[in-house]
């Protein structure tokens, strides 16, 4: 009972964002909900209107048979039956059709709401994150949140609604009748929700973190192949994937079988109860308390009951899954960024840039730092060179300017203001940093460079689309896009894979130049260029650089445009 | 699995003996007022009925488990003996990610399929024949209404076959591309952060998603009236009988059957309808299993269907173009080729003696990798022979050091299970990587991986070494070690592979490098897949 409690907590705590911006759209989920009930209610209608018209038409029959005198009207059951018929089936069309819409309203709102979480996180724990196989666990995660509606929200409450319904239509006709079946289902219905939630939990939410471990001890196996088969153990190494599959398929044996428990208790006794209420209105039958149609009515409707709880065994001993994930995406979208600083620079001059004495530690990279004691002071207007092998700390440089990073001693300073202290808006509208990596998103090439736009310009249409080409120019991109047959609105593919590496290096050092920024961090601008566009590329930049601070990264002197000085890490 | 058929048969019947119960106890309490108490032992198998009904759903649950779960490991072991027989080489051609979802998600995908689809298909056929055989007994004009719906059986399972195939098609590939706009954005996040995007990228995220609705709709009102169409059949179905019997019971037909119908076979008949089409909604609601798992199968199929490499023959070989030194390898007139991109090396004769060091140079794509695969055995020699001395264990570090989430002392002694502490200390040393090792605080038993230490590249580099270090393999092949290492790290690898070939190891890499070249015995020059020209570096020709 403790734990029940606590995991009941934790549950809350879970899914308490996620219930909160489903209830945004309270109105949707409500009319969703009430279709579900009226699908059921109609097959309710349907079953006991006609157990009703059978047994009263037997017993008219009858008396007519024996020559007594008898009427009935066939006419409104009739109909009714008809109606209830009719009603059940476009009741049930329109149910899934506007819960599917309900669910994909919900999807977007999710995916909005983790994207937003996700892009107030600092540098520093998307590096952590970018590892492994977090995107794949992200999907996942977003996935099982998806469902939580139609799965876990809607039914119970619907199956607990029509409880209520067929209780009451019995406690119409013998008020006992209606508590009998409220003292059978309400446990039953405790049980399938919150009882399966408790019996799976466990296993449920471990199971999350199990295949995890088998796809990263797959993705291993697989890596590996080389080395493992010719040191000749890929089997001691195939025995560490089989134990985590062993372990998920345990655990899945565990929650089939609670769930199927759950399923077989729900038809013992959804059928025992109108069973029981069958024999009762019998015996109120022959007390002369019912009337016979009444009486064989009455356990028709316990039995359309079964179609309203038979889901919730399976949906609620997953509860545990759905929580685990739940409780990821709140842990990974949820720590902000550090933005304390609330000072703006007034001047749109090019700014000068000071580390004073910087030291910085990578997290989980041992004591050794990536940069210690560092002094470069670099005035506005000024371009400098800093040049080194690949590691030698050289980005992170730029890291601790765009504050990706802060350093763990020393400081940062732009136009002599701590960056700590500056608005990161003020940062971000000054600053233009083309990162070693080269980052482009799947849409057209004009999308891709708009991006670089200044975030509140004032440029009209046709001033935006000359921008877009003569930053093409000065990366000497102007000819190609020009023959390209869609031209600028030509889908670039998945992280840019439709472009050679250095077009796509041009394009993001074109969306560096579109940003117009007084101060410009390039990381290795020409890296992978051949000699002749990197010489062009080279000019050109050197004229856009006049008037901005700028400091740029590169292994050797002669792959960057024109410096005043260059140092070496 | 026919554990689970025959379950669902019981399960069946069980239901048909508690709906018959049913409706006689009501037409024997109704109609011939026989008191309740009399007819307890009715009262009592209808209760057995009910409990029956319960057993067997929960077997034929359980045992559909069992046998979806037994399917999971048998084809997930199956998978692991083909990929790794296929070995690395061919594993490249696919990417990783995708064998690793295919050892992973497509093999959890065949699950509901075998528990549930494969036992329900079977069941929506027997289940409404044996409800149809006993509704014929008792009034075959209205088991005649059943019966109309019977031929349309076939023509709801192709209707809701092309329904939810259509829906599940275009669903998953809309999804795909959905999800693979969310991860765009989210695997640029950082750029977007750079521009100060991310409040219109959020927005977009939304947008995109719920144009992916709108057009999703449209499609979904189509594919939901196969299960419509279902639904309407039953509840007709469901409201004709009742009507039927009602104006037959009032004697108002005058036809067929239906002056002999009772209340007992009247609501016999109507408590039959609803249970007569539930297999089939079940099978319906089963159908997204279907589709998942055929998915799946296909894939797991192709997988499944390619041939293996064989490895090179072991025999003893004792001569060398000296007498005194015995051979490791030898290689006569061997030629690879790739699908795709022709023959890529040989013909080529080459032996290789023991305990030699040789450098295979070349501009890339002349075929120094392949002939690294074809003496580990990674390809087979399309012609030609390749030949390994007897019991040659292979050594082998490529570019990609291979790293397991554990700690270091795991990840060593992977190689060697039963290695000591000091030992693994020893191998780390000769592997340059003893200055790490001392710097950390938790030493051997340090954590690497995710969350864990990340080691550079060539430090990663060296910890394979020391894998090397640690096997007692004889032929050591590498695939340029020292490939985007700096100078310095470089260095230390070369120490390292000295010491190695110190041990009496033959050393057999591929590399651009000239530190690397200058510390073989034998430097081979390959192009276009040809051996080019042999030379002994002045280093090695100094010290002989």
């Amino acid at each position: 009972m403790k734990e029940s409690i606590i995991m009941k907590g934790a549950t809350v705590k879970a899914l308490g964002p996620w219930l909160r911006l489903m209830g945004e759209r309270r109105t949707r989920l409500l009319i969703g909900a009430l279709l579900m009930l009226a699908t059921l209610l109609f097959a309710i209608g349907l079953l006991t209107l006609s157990g009703w018209f059978i047994t009263a038409t037997a017993l008219t029959g009858m008396t007519l048979a024996a020559g007594g005198a008898a009427t009935i009207n066939v006419f409104t059951p009739g109909s009714g039956i008809r109606f209830f018929a009719v009603g059940r089936t476009a009741a049930r069309y329109a149910e899934r059709l506007y819960n599917h819409d309900t669910v994909l309203r919900l999807l977007a709102d999710i995916r909005g709401r983790t994207f937003a979480g996700l892009s107030r996180l600092s540098g520093r724990e998307l590096a952590r994150y970018r590892a492994g196989e977090w995107l794949n666990r992200l999907t996942a995660d977003i996935d099982a949140l998806d469902n939580l509606y139609l799965r876990l929200l809607a039914p119970p409450l619907v199956g607990l609604l029509a409880v209520l319904v067929v209780s009451g239509i019995l406690a119409l006709a013998m008020p006992a009748f209606g508590g009998v079946l409220l003292a059978i289902m309400l446990p039953l219905w405790g049980i399938v929700t919150l009882g399966m939630a408790v019996a799976g939990s466990g296993p449920s939410a471990r199971r999350v973190e199990t295949l995890e471990r088998l796809r990263v001890r797959a993705l291993e196996h697989l890596q590996g192949l080389a080395e493992l088969r010719t040191f000749g153990v890929l089997g001691a190494h195939r025995a560490r994937v089989e134990r985590e599959q062993r372990t998920l398929l345990d655990d899945q044996r565990r929650l089939g079988r609670r769930a199927a428990l759950g399923n077989a208790l729900v038809t013992v006794t959804v059928q025992g109860a109108a069973v029981a209420i069958l024999c009762l209105a019998l015996l109120a039958f022959a007390a002369g308390k019912l009337s016979a149609p009444v009486a064989s009515m009455l356990p028709l409707a316990v039995l359309a009951l079964n179609e309203g709880l038979a889901m919730l065994p399976g949906a609620f001993v997953q509860l545990g899954a759905t929580r685990t994930a739940a409780a990821r995406l709140n842990a990974e979208a949820a720590a902000p960024a550090s933005d304390e600083g609330g000072i703006s620079l007034a001047s749109v001059e090019a700014p000068s840039l000071t580390f004073e004495a910087v030291t910085l530690r990578y997290p989980g990279m041992g004591t050794t730092p990536a940069l210690e004691d560092v002094n470069l002071h670099v005035a506005a207007g000024e371009r400098v060179a800093v040049l080194g092998p690949s590691g030698s700390g050289k980005s992170s440089l730029a890291q601790l300017v765009v504050r990706a990073f802060d350093p763990d001693a020393g400081s940062v300073q732009l136009a002599g203001q701590d960056l700590r202290s500056l608005a990161p808006q003020a940062l971000r509208s000054r600053l233009a940093y083309l990162t070693q990596h080269t980052e482009l998103f799947h849409a057209s090439l004009a999308d891709n460079l708009r991006l670089g736009l200044p975030v509140e310009h004032d440029l009209d249409e046709a001033a935006v689309e000359r921008a877009l080409w003569q930053a093409l120019w000065i990366v000497d991109l102007e000819g190609w896009a020009r023959e390209l047959p869609h031209g600028l609105d030509t889908w670039v593919g998945e992280a840019g894979r439709q472009l050679s590496g250095g077009q796509a290096r041009r394009v993001a050092l074109a969306r560096v130049i579109l940003r117009d920024a007084p101060l410009v961090l390039l990381d290795e601008p020409l890296a992978g260029l051949d000699a002749t566009t990197a010489t062009t590329v080279a000019e050109r930049l050197d004229t856009w650089l006049d008037g901005r601070t700028a400091l740029m990264f590169a292994h050797r002197r002669d792959a960057l445009p024109h410096c005043d000085r260059a140092l070496v890490l | 699995m026919s554990l689970a058929i025959a379950a669902g048969v019981i399960g069946g019947l069980a239901t048909l003996a508690q709906l018959g119960l049913m409706a006689w106890l009501i037409s024997s309490v109704v109609i011939h007022d026989t008191p309740l108490v009399t007819l307890w032992p009715y009262a009592a198998a209808l209760a057995g009925a009910v409990i029956v009904r319960g057993l067997a759903q929960w077997l034929q649950e359980t045992s559909g488990l069992e046998a979806g779960l037994r399917v999971k490991a048998r084809v997930r072991a199956q998978v692991l003996d083909q990929l790794a027989a296929l070995g690395p080489v061919h594993l490249a051609e696919r990417h990783s990610a995708g064998s690793t979802a295919q050892l992973v998600d497509q093999v959890e995908a065949l699950e509901g399929y075998i528990a549930r689809y494969v036992p329900q298909a079977t069941l929506a056929v027997v289940l409404p024949l044996i409800f149809l055989g006993v509704a014929f007994s008792l009034d075959w004009l209205a088991a005649s209404f059943f019966l109309i719906a019977a031929p349309l059986i076939p023509l709801f399972m192709a209707l809701i076959g092309m329904g939810a195939q259509r829906l599940n098609e275009q669903q998953f590939q809309a999804m795909t591309r959905l999800a693979g706009h969310f991860l765009d954005r989210v695997r640029g996040l950082t750029t977007l952060q750079l521009f100060g995007r991310t409040r219109q990228a959020t927005e977009e995220v939304t947008a995109v998603a719920d144009d992916y609705r709108r057009r999703n709709m449209k499609t979904l009102r189509v594919a939901f009236l196969s299960s419509a169409v279902l639904e309407f059949f039953a509840s007709v179905s469901i409201a004709v009988i009742a009507i039927y019997i009602g104006f037959g019971l009032l004697g108002y037909i005058q036809f067929g059957p239906a002056d002999q119908l009772t209340l007992f076979s009247g609501l016999f008949l109507l408590f039959m309808a609803p249970d007569f089409f539930q297999p089939l909604r079940l099978l319906a609601q089963h159908y997204h299993d279907r589709a998942s798992a055929l998915g799946a199968a296909e894939g797991l199929r192709t997988l499944l269907a390619q041939t293996p490499p064989q490895g090179p023959r072991m025999e003893a070989l004792n001569s060398g173009h000296d007498d005194t030194v015995p051979l490791r390898a030898r290689l006569t007139d061997v030629s690879v080729a790739h699908a795709g991109r022709g023959r890529v090396l040989g013909p080529l004769d080459l032996d290789i003696d023991d305990g030699e060091v040789v450098a295979l140079v070349g501009p890339s794509g002349t075929g120094k990798s392949t002939l690294l695969q074809v003496l580990a055995g990674f390809v087979d020699a399309e012609a030609g022979e390749v030949v390994l001395r007897s019991k040659t264990r292979v050594a082998w570090l490529d570019q990609r050091p291979f790293l397991m989430q554990g700690t270091l002392a795991e990840n060593l002694r992977l190689v060697a299970p039963d290695a000591s502490d000091d030992r693994l200390r020893e191998a780390l040393i000769a592997a340059q990587l003893g200055d790490l090792l001392s710097a950390l605080p938790e030493g051997l038993d340090t954590s690497l991986g995710e969350r864990g230490l990340g080691l550079s590249g060539g430090q990663a580099s060296r910890l394979a070494l020391a894998r090397v270090f640690l096997s007692d393999a004889p032929l050591v092949l590498l695939d340029e070690p020292t490939a985007s290492l700096d100078p310095d790290n470089e260095q230390r690898v070369i120490e390292g592979l000295t010491q190695l070939a110190a041990q009496g190891r033959t050393l057999v890499i591929a590399t651009h490098h000239p530190a690397v070249m200058g510390m073989a015995d034998r430097v081979l020059r390959l192009e276009a897949g040809q051996l080019h020209s042999q030379d002994v570096p002045a280093s090695s020709e100094a010290l002989s």
